[in-house]
């Protein structure tokens, strides 16, 4: 049995006192801290995302701005100096993984703001208006989603070289909102025949306020997720489109240390660039690693019936 | 009782297809010659059989033949082995070439080989435009008469209006198919309507028009069945191989070790890698390979390595159109700057070795042109103090350790490169590393693919790219690359013409006179095009001043010269070419055909 938690700014959180607000946020943060500790995992999760975080914000700040290179050790072997051995020029790969995060996460964080930012602007509106307003953006969400993605990006990269990360999350972002749009509505026309916003219906409350203050808190846990999962998804489209070389050469950037270790080193014929190719697949796996272990907490804080189990 | 037996014979035959499944039994390897076509990347099943086709399943020395076949020499670009021509007369300054074909010459159908079927050759090969077959009468190296002497003897002369030293090349170059199946490529009234075209009397243009409009028929013709004078015929194809198999009508049957030939499918250098290190090639040819997976590959039983002279140097070519590329002092000091040797190991340790200097050749071409006068050529050792006295030179500031433009705005040097050359790329690389280290901010992009490279290169959208040189072994051809219509020199109707940068695929953007040290100002596109006819002596003379020029005005810095580097596996057949044969450039088709290649004996 769980204390019960109140999402901030559900409904009837909204127009508490100032005292008893301050109360549900420390139960809030106790709970969660109680999903942690029940499953290690989950701490694990954390503290992967906090590594790559930190990687992502500092990384860069701990290496010099050329990265040291020894040319009698290319492609060298794993040693206490070189965790992950050394890339084609005699570089360290785990510096190129630890530097290259930046790009990477940060371009997943902007797919995975436009997408979720987009999609529920969309989802909420569509869902909550209904009518004709429901059926131009489901329609405008069916084509989003109907775009072949990964087709249409080889095809811009012959135009567009994404050199910041800025573009290449503006790309992914924009192609990718449609399913967040679908699952936000489907939500919404759930919600909208509850009760409580019958009342703030009732109540002749502004369609701006019941969305914004009624609606979106209600649904913040399922969006928070959904972005968390869509980082993943930028992560492997863009390093995916690296890995097949459409897009600007990065030394440090995972996708080209795949391509350049599998075609350049051969990684997949010989032993020598092996390090070489698994350091970034590593990262790409721990980095979805932390992001599954967070959503599984985040999904146990949120919804109730799991909690009480 | 009854079902039982049946379970057994089932069992049983499902054992022997296993056993003979796979690679193949002993017995099925008998004979086979396993390769791939470095010309054929990704094999289509439903290509026709058709050697103008890029894609078409006709294979360059197997079942697709030339007139002969070029040898590889430093210098001379008219030495041959035979092909369908038994033996050919060049005369004085190439002004024409007979060709003898064999008396008892056949196809594989058991056709005889005629004259006729050279001379019908001779007229697909002008729908497709090229050295010796170009429609437009005042351009260089064109065949002006074709005379069928007798069944088994042609001679083809070279216009005189503007003749050119790579005429015999462009003939002995010419793919030879038989009439007696193409008879539908050409309408009938073809040598009449070209005979109108190589005129300039009315009509001419449009006869031009409508043989230059056979090209895409020709490409897309279809033979229903291989008939072929090479040694092989195609059996079977499918999206992984294609099957070959002896054409006992072949002139040297008897010395064609093979009975069959699978021509293996790839679609990237590591299927390659995989195919050598399982010992399934006998021979494979160039392939850009790591250290690594070459220590991997020799490791195998049989496998070796054969190596040799190619024609072909990588550089680094500017835009001199852009800023401060247009200033030789700038393009000087990156030269002091890049250790070409440390490029190289980064970027083609197996296949290339750092080019010695910039003298717009390969090094070995250049010694044997050159002699004495290519060590006197300015090596551009790494020196990082003369580099930065050179980017003085060009007024160029270094603030806060980071050299700048002359007015302090920031330096970004960019080079390009096609993200699909692993070994572009890695030199890319390699040099940014150096120059970043110099002070220089330096950065590598990569284009999607060649194509598109080569398209925006030309179009004059970058700085500086990454660029093939030292073409030979014609030196008219190795000048082509630094001086020719990519660097504003166009050659029309016989009449040459620079154009300005950024015009008409000049993206060299180099200007049209350079001053050479000893020698004085010179024009090196029209010292370019003089190759094509010269005399040898005056070749030899032209040569000295274009590499000094070269060398001193730096349109490219060459980084590495390819070496051949090939394989092939003595497990199953012998007799391949030794290190620096003049076959090394010619597929292993051709090698089996001159009766190298033997079986080898248990």
């Amino acid at each position: 049995m769980t204390a019960p938690t109140i999402i901030p700014g559900a409904p009837g959180g909204t127009r508490t006192t100032g005292g008893a607000r301050a109360t549900l946020r420390r139960n809030f943060w106790r709970g969660v801290g109680r999903v942690l500790r029940r499953k290690p995992s989950r701490m694990l999760g954390v503290i992967i995302l906090a590594v790559f975080a930190v990687m992502g914000a500092f990384g860069p700040l701990f290496y010099p701005a050329q990265l040291p290179r020894d040319n009698n050790a290319l492609y060298a072997a794993p040693s206490l100096i070189h965790p992950f051995g050394t890339d084609f020029e005699g570089t360290d790969v785990l510096a190129l993984v630890i530097t290259g995060a930046r790009y990477v996460l940060l371009t997943g964080l902007i797919t995975a703001v436009i997408a979720i930012v987009l999609g529920t602007g969309v989802g909420l509106f569509a869902g909550f208006r209904r009518g004709r307003w429901d059926s131009l953006l489901m329609r405008i969400t069916d084509m989003n989603l109907a775009i072949p993605g990964l087709p249409l990006l080889l095809v811009l990269s012959t135009v567009w070289k994404f050199t910041s990360a800025f573009e290449m999350g503006l790309v992914l972002g924009l192609l990718g909102w449609g399913g967040v749009a679908r699952s936000v509505r489907a939500q919404t026309l759930s919600l909208r025949e509850r009760g409580f916003i019958e009342a703030a219906r009732g109540l002749g409350l502004s369609t701006k306020h019941i969305i914004g203050r009624e609606l979106l808190p209600s649904m913040a846990p399922f969006i928070a997720m959904n972005m968390l999962i869509a980082v993943t998804g930028a992560v492997y489209a863009q390093v995916g489109l690296f890995f097949l070389g459409v897009l600007p050469f990065e030394a440090n950037n995972w996708g080209v240390m795949l391509n350049l270790a599998v075609f350049g080193g051969g990684a997949l014929t010989t032993t020598a660039a092996l390090p070489y190719l698994l350091a970034p697949l590593l990262a790409i796996l721990l980095l979805t690693l932390g992001i599954v272990l967070v959503v599984d907490a985040m999904d146990e804080i949120f919804n109730p019936r799991l909690r009480e189990e | 009782m009854k079902r039982l037996a049946v379970v057994a014979v089932l069992l049983a035959l499902t054992s022997a297809t296993a056993c003979g499944g796979g690679g193949g039994s002993a017995a099925d390897r008998e004979g086979l010659y396993t390769t791939i076509d470095a010309l054929k990347p990704g094999l289509d099943a439903n290509a026709p059989i058709n050697p103008y086709n890029p894609k078409g399943n006709a294979f360059l020395g197997y079942n697709a033949q030339w007139l002969g076949w070029t040898k590889n020499d430093l210098t001379d670009s008219d030495q041959f082995y035979p092909g369908v021509a038994e033996s050919w007369k060049i005369a004085p300054h190439q002004s024409s070439i007979t060709i003898n074909l064999r008396p008892n010459g056949k196809w594989s159908d058991g056709a005889p080989i005629t004259a006729e079927d050279v001379k019908f050759s001779i007229g697909l090969a002008y729908t497709q435009g090229g050295t010796a077959y170009a429609l437009d009468p005042s351009a260089a190296g064109t065949a002006s008469d074709i005379k069928i002497v007798n069944e088994h003897t042609i001679k083809i002369t070279q216009s005189a209006k503007n003749p050119s030293n790579s005429f015999v090349q462009g003939v002995m170059q010419t793919f030879i198919v038989p009439e007696h199946v193409w008879a539908g490529a050409l309408p009938a009234d073809f040598w009449a309507k070209l005979k109108l075209a190589q005129s300039t009397a009315p009509g001419a243009d449009a006869a031009r028009a409508e043989i230059t409009s056979l090209a895409d028929k020709v490409i897309a013709f279809a033979p229903p069945k291989d008939v072929s004078a090479g040694p092989f015929t195609l059996a079977r194809m499918n999206p992984g191989e294609a099957l070959l198999v002896k054409n006992k009508n072949f002139y040297n049957a008897a010395n064609v070790a093979p009975d069959k030939v699978k021509i293996l499918n790839y679609t990237g250098n590591e299927q390659i890698w995989n195919y050598l290190i399982s010992g399934q090639l006998d021979n494979a040819p160039f392939t850009a390979l790591p250290a690594d997976v070459m220590e991997r590959i020799v490791q195998t039983s049989g496998n070796g390595v054969v190596q040799g002279y190619s024609p072909v140097g990588n550089a680094l070519a500017f835009n001199q159109s852009k800023k401060p590329y247009d200033n030789v002092h700038v393009r000087r000091a990156l030269a002091y700057l890049i250790d070409r040797k440390q490029v190289t190991k980064v970027a083609s340790p197996e296949g290339g070795v750092a080019a010695l200097t910039t003298s717009g050749m390969h090094q070995k071409a250049a010694e044997a042109w050159l002699g004495a006068r290519f060590a006197a050529l300015n090596p551009y050792r790494v020196d990082p103090a003369q580099a930065a006295k050179e980017l003085e030179a060009a007024g160029m500031r270094k603030i806060d350790g980071k050299w700048t433009m002359p007015d302090g705005t920031p330096w970004k040097l960019t080079i390009n490169v096609p993200a699909s050359f692993s070994d572009w790329v890695a030199g890319a690389k390699a040099v940014t590393s150096q120059l970043n280290d110099a002070g220089i901010d330096a950065q590598v992009v990569t284009t999607a693919d060649y194509p598109l490279y080569l398209q925006e290169i030309a179009a004059g959208k970058y700085d500086i790219g990454f660029w093939l040189v030292a073409l030979g072994p014609s030196p008219y051809n190795i000048f082509q690359r630094l001086y020719g219509a990519s660097n504003g020199w166009q050659l029309f109707g016989g009449r040459l013409k620079h154009v300005a940068p950024g015009k008409e695929g000049n993206w060299m953007g180099g200007p049209e006179t350079i001053e050479v040290k000893g020698v004085g100002k010179v024009d090196p596109g029209e010292l370019a095009v003089k190759l094509n006819s010269a005399p040898e002596a005056e070749q030899k003379k032209i040569i000295g001043i274009l590499a000094e020029a070269a060398n001193q005005d730096l349109p490219v810095i060459q980084m590495w010269d390819y070496v051949n580097t090939q394989f092939v596996n003595t497990t199953r057949f012998t007799g391949f070419p030794p290190n620096n044969s003049d076959t090394l450039r010619l597929t292993s088709g051709v090698w089996i055909q001159l009766g190298l290649i033997k079986r080898k004996q248990a």
